[in-house]
């Protein structure tokens, strides 16, 4: 397999160097790195619905804020859950995060053609006319994927927040503390016997918490996985609103 | 671990909090004297017995209202800040009207 240069791509994660020494595979998707696979894991398929860590964070996302937040997305089609911490999946697959009653977080679908984040960007002019600021998310936060029928006890010795599968459903947010850093948790419909937790933490506290869940996942066999693996585990058209 | 109910996030940990004071109402900084103005910013009442103070949710930076007892550290009740300021206090405008008064 041939891989992609971090060196010579500007949207790169800042993880890269872990995973060049973890035997990292990058493809490059509209200009974007991220990591695809990683050597020297034969079965990484069975690995991610064992305990597997991806990096998403090259991935798009946006977010935005303001009292007239909520109703400037409506106007552009954009489905919100009623109450805040609700995830609601949109039409072209993407996941928007209800954070609080006034803010959100939209984050892309792994399979391409995520319209809706293109459309919302071109459309930040009028927003902020009408009181809902944007909140360029991409370069502020670092996104992981925590995969696996050990994901919630993997988060159990780091997070005080009870995520296990039947107490934290899909579609559930919380904003709390994992492995000490602020971070936002989500679940997220893979194929339906894989948990998938999406946990989002300030960018510059990335490498921490990546090491931090790396050792943590040690005691359940837990391995990074790549972006491709994942994709497999992820069904390409949305079933269902979360 | 003692817990606290955030109003928006529900119970949690108490280290993810930060506390943020008494709570007391602002006074109107272009009309009080110097002496009020003081005694809001720095004094506390320190009272023993039922309070209302300001704690942040420090992963979410969301600000709310607690209802405390300082003698016997218990939580009354939690509740968002929304319930006392129905909107928003815009300073810039006050400021930039006190300057044209002046």
């Amino acid at each position: 397999m041939v891989s992609a240069s971090p060196e010579h791509h500007l949207r790169r994660s800042q993880l890269y160097r872990i995973h060049q020494s973890a035997g990292a595979y990058f493809e490059d998707q509209d200009g974007t790195l991220s990591v695809s696979q990683y050597a020297g894991n034969a079965d990484e398929l069975g690995q991610a619905r064992r305990l597997g860590l991806a990096d998403l964070s090259t991935l798009s996302r946006i977010g935005f804020k303001g009292h007239g937040a909520p109703a400037w997305l409506h106007t552009q089609g954009v489905l919100l859950p009623e109450q805040p911490n609700q995830t609601l999946l949109q039409t072209d697959g993407s996941l928007l995060l209800r954070l609080s009653a006034q803010e959100v977080l939209i984050l892309r679908a792994l399979h391409p053609a995520s319209a809706l984040i293109t459309q919302l960007q071109n459309q930040v002019s009028s927003a902020a006319a009408q009181h809902a600021y944007v909140l360029p998310r991409a370069d502020s936060h670092c996104w992981l994927a925590l995969t696996g029928e050990y994901a919630a006890q993997t988060l159990a010795k780091i997070c005080g927040v009870d995520m296990r599968l039947h107490k934290f459903a899909q579609g559930d947010v919380a904003q709390t503390s994992v492995a000490r850093v602020n971070a936002i948790v989500t679940r997220y419909a893979l194929e339906a016997d894989t948990p998938c937790f999406y946990i989002l933490c300030d960018v510059s506290l990335a490498e921490f918490l990546w090491v931090s869940l790396i050792d943590t996942m040690l005691e359940f066999g837990g391995q990074p996985i790549g972006l491709a693996t994942l994709r497999q585990l992820q069904p390409t058209k949305p079933s269902s609103p979360s | 671990m003692k817990l606290l109910t955030c109003p928006l996030n529900g119970p949690r940990n108490i280290t993810e909090f930060s506390y943020g004071g008494e709570f007391h109402h602002a006074p109107d900084s272009r009309t009080c004297d110097t002496k009020r103005w003081v005694e809001y910013v720095f004094f506390h009442d320190n009272q023993a017995g039922n309070v209302l103070e300001w704690w942040c949710h420090t992963a979410t930076s969301y600000w709310f209202l607690a209802e405390r007892n300082t003698v016997t550290d218990t939580v009354l009740r939690t509740f968002p800040a929304s319930e006392l300021f129905k909107q928003r206090v815009d300073f810039a405008t006050q400021e930039s009207s006190a300057k044209n008064d002046k």
